[in-house]
C-alpha cells in the first residue's frame, strides 16, 4: 500500500473541492428550474472505490449513497461509463428522503480499476404526485408525492438508456424543465468522474486511495475527540416538539439519548420519539444522519477537515424504533421531511447544551416554503418559494438573520415579478422575531404577495409556531411564524401553518411571517449600544428593547437612568426558554 | 486630445501599496523611461506627481509633451474592502427596508452553517429609506412616488450626517423615472451630498444586487472625488493639460467625469490592468489563448484569455459582497507570496488565507515575522536571489529556515520536504482555480500559454503549468509592472445594455434593431464626451441568449441583418463547446441585448530590441533544493539577455521587478518581443 504524505493529502482534498466547484458551476448555469438555479438546491460529493462519501457538501442531511445502488448492481459489475439513478427514499433506507431530489451517481475508473464514485444531487421542482410541486401537506401516501426511481441504471458503457429518461419526464408537469435538469446534472457528474480520473493519473491511483482512506479516518478522529471533550460519560437526554403534521398528528415528540460509555463508544438512541405520523412530515432518518449533524456542528473549528462518512463512524451505534416518526413505515409521506430534520439540528444542539451547561447555539426555526399553483395567460404555473428564517444565537455572535439553509438563495423580488403572476408589497426582517439574548437570536422575515392570477391554490409550510424555537443559558425562544390572508381588512384569515388547498384570486394578499431564533445568554447582558442599534435598524421594537432587555428607549435614544433601574430589576434565567425558562424544552 | 505630434508622450501611473511606478512612453519611438517612488498612502497624489517628475527628468522631456495620463486606481477596492467608506444611506422602495439586510437568504456554500457570521452591510438598516410609488416589472406606473417620503428622507439622512445617498428602486431598469425625480428632489434637499441612482451604475434585474452596487458606489464618491480633484490640480499646477484617463474593472479606461459618476467601476482598477497588459504582451508574442496567473503579496487573480478576447462578467464580487457591473472575468484566491503556511491541532498543513502582509511580511524579510510564508519557502528551497529590488532588500535564509522548521517539525518532515509541500500547496490552490476558470468558459486549459506576473508569479510559472500540462510559459519583460502596461495598452471601453427577454424563433426583429439602434445612440453620446473621433470608434452588438428557463446567457455576436436561424445555430454551438450538450428541442431566449463600445487610443511605436546572448547574461550560480536533490542553477540578469538568446533550466532569472524560476527540463527563449518564452519537453 503506498502511503499519501500529509503534504498529498492537503493538496487532493484541495483538488477534490476544485472538482466539486467545477460540478457546481456547470449545473448552476445550465439547469432550467428556479429551484436549481437560483435557490440553488444542489449538491455534490466523491466516494472512495468502496463507495464511502470521502469528500461532501457541508450539509447534514446524507446517508449512505452507494450502497442502494450496489445491492441492485453489484459494484464489481459496474464498467466505465455508467451512471446510476434513484429518488427512491425507503428503497436507500432515507439516503434520500424526500422523492424530488434526483441522485446521480457514476464510478470512475483508472485503467480498468474501480477509483471511486461520484454524486450529482439536485431537487427537481415536479416530478408529478398529487399536486404540482410533487410535495403537498395533504399527502397521505407516500405514492401522492412523485414517480419512484429505484436505483436504476441510466447509462452503460457510455450509452443512455433515453426510455427511462422519457418515462421520468413524462411524469413531470413541466417536462422541459425536467429535461433541462437532468441534462445538465448528468453532464455534471460526467466532469466530475473527469476529475477524479485526472486525480488518480496526478497521484497514482493508490496514494488517492490511501488519502481517501486518511480523510476517513481523520473526520472520525476529530468528530470523536470533539464528541469526548463535550459528552461526559452517561446519558444525556434532549427532547423537542414538532407543532402538527397538518392531518392531526400532533404533537409530534423527538427524544434523543446519547450515551458515552466507560469505554467511549458513543450511541445515539431515538427510540423513544413518538409513532410516525398521518401527514408528510416523517423523517426517514438514515442511520448515517446523527453523525453527519453532530459533525458538522462540531467541525466548525475545523476548516482544514471535511465532512464525510467519518462523522457517522464516530457514531458506533444508532438506535431507531420502525413505526416511529424518524423511522416511519412505507408508504407513509415523506414531502416534508425538512422540517422535522431541522427540528432535529437544534436537537442535537439541545444535547450539546445540556452536557455543556449552555455552551452551544440556541435553537432556529425550520425553513418555510410556500407553494402557489395556478394557470396565468393560458399557461400551468408553480410558484415553490423557499423562504429564510432566524437561526439561532452563539456564545460568540448572534444568530443569522434571515437564511434558509446552507447556499440555498430566495427568489429577488424582480425576479418574481418578471416569472410568476404575483406583486411581492413587502419583504423584510420579521420585528421581534429573534429571540432576546445576550447575543440576539436571527430575525425571520416578512413576505407579502398580492395575486395577479385569477384563481391559484397555495400550499403553506410553517412549523415551530406553537413550539418557538428555544432559548439558551439564559437566552428567550424566539418568535413564530404565521400565514395571514388580506391582513389588515375585513376578509383577514389565518391561514393553518401546515395546509394546501386554499384557493386565492386576483387580489388577494398573503402575508407570510417566518419565525426566528433563539437567543443566547441573558438579554440584560446585552450592550446597550447593540439593543438601540437593533432598535433604529427595524430589529427589535421599543416595548421589547424595555421589556426584555431592560433597555429604556424615548425619541430614539436610550434613558440611561430609566434603563439602570430597569436592569437592577434582573429576572432569573434557566438552561432553556420557550415562553418560560426551564430545564427541559420537551 | 491633444494631437499626437504636439504631445507624444504618455504616462502610466500604477500605485502600489510600497511604491508607486510611473511608466513614460514616446508613441513615436516607442521608447520608455520608468520610475518608482515611495507611496504616499496618506495623499496619494502626492506620489502620483513626484513619480510623473522623475520620470520626465529621466527623459529630459517637458510636462507640456504629455499628451494623456493614465492611471490604476485601488482607492475604491481598498475603501470597500477595509470597510472605510463614506457614511451613506439608502433610498429604496416601501416594503424593502431590509433589502441589504437579508440579501440572498444564503449563506457561502463553503461556510460552516454553525460558524459564519454575517458581515457588516455598508449601509447600517437605520440608514435606509422607504419611499412609496411602484413601477411594475414591465414599467408601467402602479403608484406615484411618494414625493414628500423622498423629502424627508433627505432631511432624516442629513441629520444622520451621512456624505452620499444611493437610490434604488423596483424594476427602475425597465422605467427609471422614479428614480431620476428622486434625485432630483434629493438635489434639492440635500446639496453638496453625493448622489447615485440604480440606472446610472447599472440597470439590471435583481434588486439586492442592484442595491448593493448602488450604495458601494454612492459609498465611494465622495472619497473618489476628492481623489481626482486632487489628481487634477496636481496635473495642472505641473503644467500637463492632458486629459487623466482611469482604468475601470471592465480593461477599458474613461475619463475623470465619468469615473467620478461611476466609481464603482473602479472595483477592479488594478487587477484588470494586469489582465490587460498580459493582453498586450501577449499579442506582441503573436500569442492569442493564454491564461494569466497575476500573484501579488496576499492573493493571486487568475484569467482566461481566449482567442485575444478578455471575457466580462456581471456577476463578480468585492470583498463579500456582489457587484453586478461588467468586470473582466477573474477569480482571485487566497494564495500569495505573503500566505502563512499553519499546521492545525490535527495536523493538517494548510497554506493561506491568512498572510503576513506587508508588515511583518515573510521571516526571511527579517522585519520580525515568525511564521512560514510561500516566500520563505522559496527561500529555503534557493529560488530567490540573496536580495531583492536590485539589492535593496536582503533576504534572510536562516530566518527563513527557522519559520519554515515550525510547520516541519509537527510534520516530522525535513525542512526543504516542507518547504516543497507549503509551494505544492499553494500551486494546487492556483491549479484548482484556472480549472474552474477553465470549465466556467469551456476550455481546456493545456491549449493555452500561461502568462504569469506580478512580484511572485514567475516563481510560480513553471510549477502550476506542470500540473495543468501546459507546455508554454510567457513571462512579460517586466512581470512586477505589468499594471503599467496594461495601462499603456488600454483603449476607452464602456458597454450599454438593455433587457429585452424574447422568444429567439418568435422575436420582433424590428423591435430589437430599434433597441441596438437607441443603445449605439447612448455609445455615441458617450464617444462624444469622451472626445473619440469617428475612425477610432469601435462598436459591437451582442446578445446575451439562454435556453428557456435557464439562469445563464451567453454572449453571442449579432451581425447586421441577423437571421434567428443563425443566432440560434451560434447560440448552440456555443452552449455544446461551453458545457458538453445542447438541447435542441428547447425554444432559446434573447434575455439582453449590449452594445460594447471602445474608443481606440493609439499605441505606441515598439522600439527596436538589442542583443546580448545568455552567456553573456549568466552572472552566478546557485544552489537549489530539487526533490531529487541538490543542484547548481544558473542566476541569469534579464537586463543583460537579448533577443534570441536561449537557455535551459534549472536557472533564476533575477530583475528589478521579479525573479523567474525557469524549472529544470524547461528551455527558455527571448521572443523578439522581449517576453521571455519557456518551453517544455
Amino acid at each position: 500500500m503506498t502511503r499519501c504524505d500529509p503534504v498529498t493529502l492537503e493538496i487532493i482534498r484541495g483538488a477534490a473541492r476544485a472538482a466539486q466547484a467545477e460540478m457546481e458551476a456547470l449545473l448552476e448555469r445550465t439547469a432550467m428550474s428556479a429551484f436549481i438555479r437560483e435557490k440553488k438546491d444542489f449538491y455534490t460529493a466523491l466516494f472512495d472505490a468502496d463507495g464511502a462519501m470521502a469528500v461532501g457538501s457541508d450539509l447534514p442531511i446524507f446517508g449512505d449513497i452507494v450502497g442502494p445502488v450496489a445491492e441492485h448492481f453489484p459494484i464489481a459489475t459496474m464498467h466505465e461509463g455508467d451512471l446510476y439513478w434513484y429518488n427512491d427514499c425507503y428503497g436507500s433506507r432515507g439516503a434520500v428522503s424526500h422523492s424530488n431530489d434526483q441522485v446521480f451517481l457514476a464510478p470512475a475508473f483508472h485503467e480498468g480499476r474501480r477509483i471511486g464514485f461520484v454524486m450529482g444531487w439536485a431537487h427537481f421542482s415536479d416530478i408529478g404526485g398529487l399536486r404540482p410541486g410533487s410535495i403537498s401537506p395533504d399527502a397521505t401516501d407516500h405514492f401522492q408525492e412523485g414517480i419512484i426511481i429505484p436505483p436504476v441504471r441510466l447509462m452503460r458503457d457510455g450509452e443512455t438508456n433515453t426510455d427511462l429518461l422519457r418515462t421520468f419526464w413524462r411524469n413531470s408537469r413541466f417536462p422541459t424543465q425536467s429535461q433541462g435538469d437532468t441534462r445538465a446534472l448528468m453532464a455534471a457528474v460526467r466532469l466530475g468522474e473527469r476529475r477524479l480520473v485526472d486525480m488518480a493519473d496526478r497521484f497514482g491511483p493508490d496514494v488517492l486511495s490511501d488519502a481517501f482512506a486518511q480523510l476517513l479516518s481523520r473526520t472520525e478522529a476529530t468528530v470523536r475527540a470533539q464528541l469526548k471533550s463535550i459528552f461526559p460519560v452517561g446519558t444525556t437526554r434532549f427532547a423537542d416538539t414538532i407543532d402538527s403534521d397538518g392531518q392531526g398528528s400532533a404533537p409530534l415528540t423527538l427524544r434523543l439519548a446519547l450515551t458515552r460509555t466507560p469505554d467511549d463508544r458513543f450511541i445515539f438512541d431515538a427510540t423513544e420519539t413518538d409513532d410516525q405520523a398521518a401527514g408528510p412530515v416523517n423523517l426517514l432518518m438514515h442511520p448515517d444522519v446523527p453523525g453527519m449533524a453532530l459533525g458538522l456542528y462540531v467541525l466548525q473549528d475545523h476548516p482544514g477537515q471535511v465532512l464525510n462518512a467519518g462523522g457517522p463512524r464516530a457514531i458506533d451505534e444508532v438506535r431507531l424504533r420502525e413505526g416511529s416518526l424518524l423511522a416511519p413505515r412505507a408508504p407513509a409521506p415523506l414531502g416534508l421531511r425538512g422540517l422535522t430534520m431541522m427540528r432535529l439540528l437544534a436537537a442535537m444542539h439541545g444535547l450539546v447544551a445540556v452536557a455543556r451547561g449552555g455552551e452551544a447555539p440556541a435553537a432556529h426555526s425550520a425553513y418555510v416554503v410556500i407553494a402557489l399553483r395556478g394557470t396565468a395567460d393560458g399557461k400551468r404555473f408553480l410558484l415553490s418559494d423557499g423562504i429564510g428564517v432566524g437561526y439561532g444565537a452563539r456564545p460568540f455572535a448572534d444568530g443569522t438573520d434571515a437564511v434558509y439553509f446552507v447556499a440555498q438563495e430566495n427568489y429577488p423580488v424582480e425576479f418574481m415579478e418578471l416569472t410568476y403572476p404575483v406583486r411581492l408589497r413587502a419583504y423584510g426582517l420579521n420585528l421581534d422575531s429573534g429571540g432576546p439574548g445576550r447575543f440576539r437570536g436571527g430575525c425571520g422575515v416578512v413576505r407579502e404577495f398580492e395575486v395577479l392570477a385569477d384563481e391559484a391554490m397555495v400550499a403553506i409550510r410553517i412549523d415551530s409556531v406553537k413550539n418557538p424555537p428555544w432559548g439558551v443559558a439564559g437566552g428567550m425562544n424566539g418568535g413564530s411564524g404565521r400565514a395571514v390572508l388580506n391582513p389588515g381588512t375585513p376578509r383577514e384569515r389565518i391561514l393553518a401553518p401546515l395546509s394546501d388547498g386554499t384557493m386565492l384570486g386576483k387580489g388577494d394578499v398573503l402575508r407570510i411571517e417566518t419565525g426566528g431564533g433563539g437567543g443566547w445568554g441573558h438579554p440584560f447582558d446585552r450592550p446597550v449600544a447593540d439593543v438601540l442599534a437593533d432598535v433604529r435598524g427595524g430589529f427589535v421594537s421599543n416595548d421589547s428593547a424595555a421589556r426584555d432587555y431592560g433597555v429604556v428607549i424615548r425619541d430614539g435614544t436610550p434613558d440611561t437612568t430609566a434603563t439602570e433601574a430597569r436592569r437592577a430589576q434582573r429576572p432569573p434565567a434557566g438552561l432553556f426558554h420557550r415562553r418560560e425558562y426551564r430545564d427541559a424544552v420537551a | 486630445m491633444p494631437s499626437p505630434d504636439a504631445a507624444p508622450l504618455i504616462v502610466a501611473v500604477d500605485i502600489g501599496g510600497t511604491f508607486t511606478d510611473v511608466t513614460l512612453q514616446d508613441t513615436a519611438t516607442g521608447e520608455a523611461w520608468t520610475a518608482k517612488t515611495p507611496s504616499t498612502p496618506r495623499d496619494p497624489s502626492e506620489a502620483f506627481i513626484t513619480g510623473v517628475h522623475l520620470a520626465l527628468a529621466a527623459a529630459g522631456r517637458q510636462p507640456q509633451a504629455i499628451g494623456r495620463v493614465l492611471h490604476g486606481t485601488t482607492v475604491a477596492t481598498n475603501l470597500i474592502l477595509e470597510g472605510k467608506t463614506a457614511p451613506t444611506a439608502l433610498l429604496t422602495t416601501a416594503g424593502f427596508r431590509h433589502v441589504l439586510e437579508i440579501g440572498r437568504a444564503d449563506l457561502p456554500r463553503r461556510d460552516n452553517l454553525w460558524a459564519w457570521v454575517k458581515p457588516r452591510r455598508p449601509v447600517p438598516p437605520a440608514l435606509v429609506f422607504e419611499a412609496a410609488g411602484r413601477i411594475a416589472s414591465d414599467g408601467s406606473e402602479l403608484a406615484p412616488l411618494d414625493e414628500a417620503a423622498v423629502r424627508d428622507a433627505a432631511r432624516a439622512a442629513r441629520a444622520a450626517g451621512v456624505s452620499a445617498i444611493a437610490v434604488c428602486l423596483l424594476h427602475a431598469f425597465a422605467n427609471p423615472s422614479h428614480e431620476r425625480r428622486a434625485l432630483a428632489i434629493l438635489a434639492e434637499e440635500a446639496p453638496g451630498l453625493a448622489l447615485t441612482a440604480s440606472v446610472d451604475v447599472f440597470p439590471v434585474v435583481r434588486e439586492y444586487e442592484r442595491s448593493m452596487a448602488t450604495v458601494l458606489n454612492a459609498a465611494v464618491m465622495p472619497a473618489i472625488s476628492t481623489y481626482i480633484a486632487r489628481l487634477e490640480a496636481r496635473l495642472t499646477e505641473a503644467g500637463i493639460a492632458a486629459p487623466l484617463l482611469l482604468m475601470k474593472s471592465n480593461g477599458g479606461v474613461a475619463g475623470a467625469r465619468a469615473i467620478r459618476r461611476a466609481p464603482a467601476q473602479t472595483a477592479l482598477s488594478g487587477p484588470a490592468a494586469g489582465v490587460v497588459g498580459a493582453r498586450a504582451v501577449a499579442a506582441s508574442a503573436g500569442v492569442a489563448d493564454i491564461i494569466t496567473v497575476d500573484i501579488g503579496g496576499t492573493s493571486a487573480d487568475i484569467c482566461l484569455i481566449a482567442k485575444g478576447e478578455i471575457g466580462l462578467t456581471q456577476t463578480g464580487r468585492v470583498g463579500p459582497w456582489p457587484l453586478s457591473l461588467p468586470m473582466v472575468d477573474m477569480v482571485t484566491i487566497g494564495a500569495g507570496g505573503g500566505s502563512l503556511a499553519r499546521v492545525g491541532s490535527d495536523g493538517v498543513l494548510t497554506v493561506g488565507p491568512q498572510s503576513a502582509g506587508a508588515d511583518p511580511g515573510p521571516a526571511s524579510y527579517g522585519r520580525g515575522g515568525l511564521e512560514p510564508t510561500v516566500t520563505d519557502a522559496h527561500v529555503v528551497l534557493g529560488h530567490l536571489p540573496p536580495a531583492l529590488l536590485g539589492g535593496r532588500m536582503a533576504l534572510d535564509r536562516a530566518l527563513a529556515e527557522a519559520a519554515v522548521q515550525r510547520v516541519a517539525e509537527p510534520l516530522g518532515l525535513e525542512i526543504a520536504e516542507a518547504a516543497r509541500g507549503i509551494l505544492a500547496i499553494a500551486d494546487n490552490t492556483m491549479v484548482g482555480a484556472i480549472r474552474v476558470v477553465s470549465v466556467e468558459r469551456g476550455h481546456d486549459p493545456r491549449e493555452f500559454v500561461l502568462v504569469p506576473f506580478g512580484g511572485a508569479g514567475p516563481l510560480h510559472g513553471c510549477a502550476i503549468a506542470e500540473l495543468l500540462g501546459i507546455t508554454r510559459v510567457l513571462v512579460p519583460p517586466a512581470p512586477g509592472v505589468l499594471c503599467a502596461q496594461g495601462l499603456l495598452a488600454a483603449d476607452l471601453k464602456a458597454e450599454f445594455a438593455r433587457s429585452v427577454a424574447e422568444p429567439l424563433d418568435r422575436a420582433d426583429l424590428l423591435r430589437l434593431e430599434d433597441v441596438f439602434a437607441s443603445l449605439e445612440k447612448e455609445a455615441a453620446t458617450w464617444f462624444a464626451q469622451e472626445g473619440v473621433t469617428a475612425t477610432d470608434q469601435r462598436m459591437r452588438r451582442v446578445a446575451l441568449m439562454r435556453y428557456e428557463e435557464q439562469g445563464h446567457e451567453l454572449p453571442i455576436a449579432w451581425q447586421p441583418g441577423d437571421e434567428p436561424a443563425r443566432l440560434g445555430a451560434a447560440f448552440a454551438a456555443a452552449h455544446r463547446a461551453l458545457y458538453g450538450f445542447d438541447l435542441p428541442e428547447v425554444a432559446v431566449e434573447v434575455v439582453t441585448l449590449r452594445v460594447e463600445a471602445a474608443g481606440l487610443l493609439p499605441a505606441p511605436a515598439r522600439r527596436e530590441p538589442f542583443g546580448g546572448d545568455a552567456a553573456q547574461a549568466a552572472i552566478g550560480r546557485q544552489r537549489i533544493l530539487l526533490r531529487s536533490g541538490a543542484v547548481e542553477a544558473t542566476v541569469i540578469d534579464r537586463g543583460r539577455l537579448g533577443i534570441g538568446a536561449t537557455f535551459a533550466g534549472p536557472a533564476i532569472v533575477t530583475q528589478l521587478d521579479a525573479t523567474t524560476l525557469v524549472g529544470p527540463g524547461w528551455t527558455a527563449t527571448v521572443d523578439p518581443s522581449g517576453a521571455l518564452m519557456l518551453a517544455r519537453g
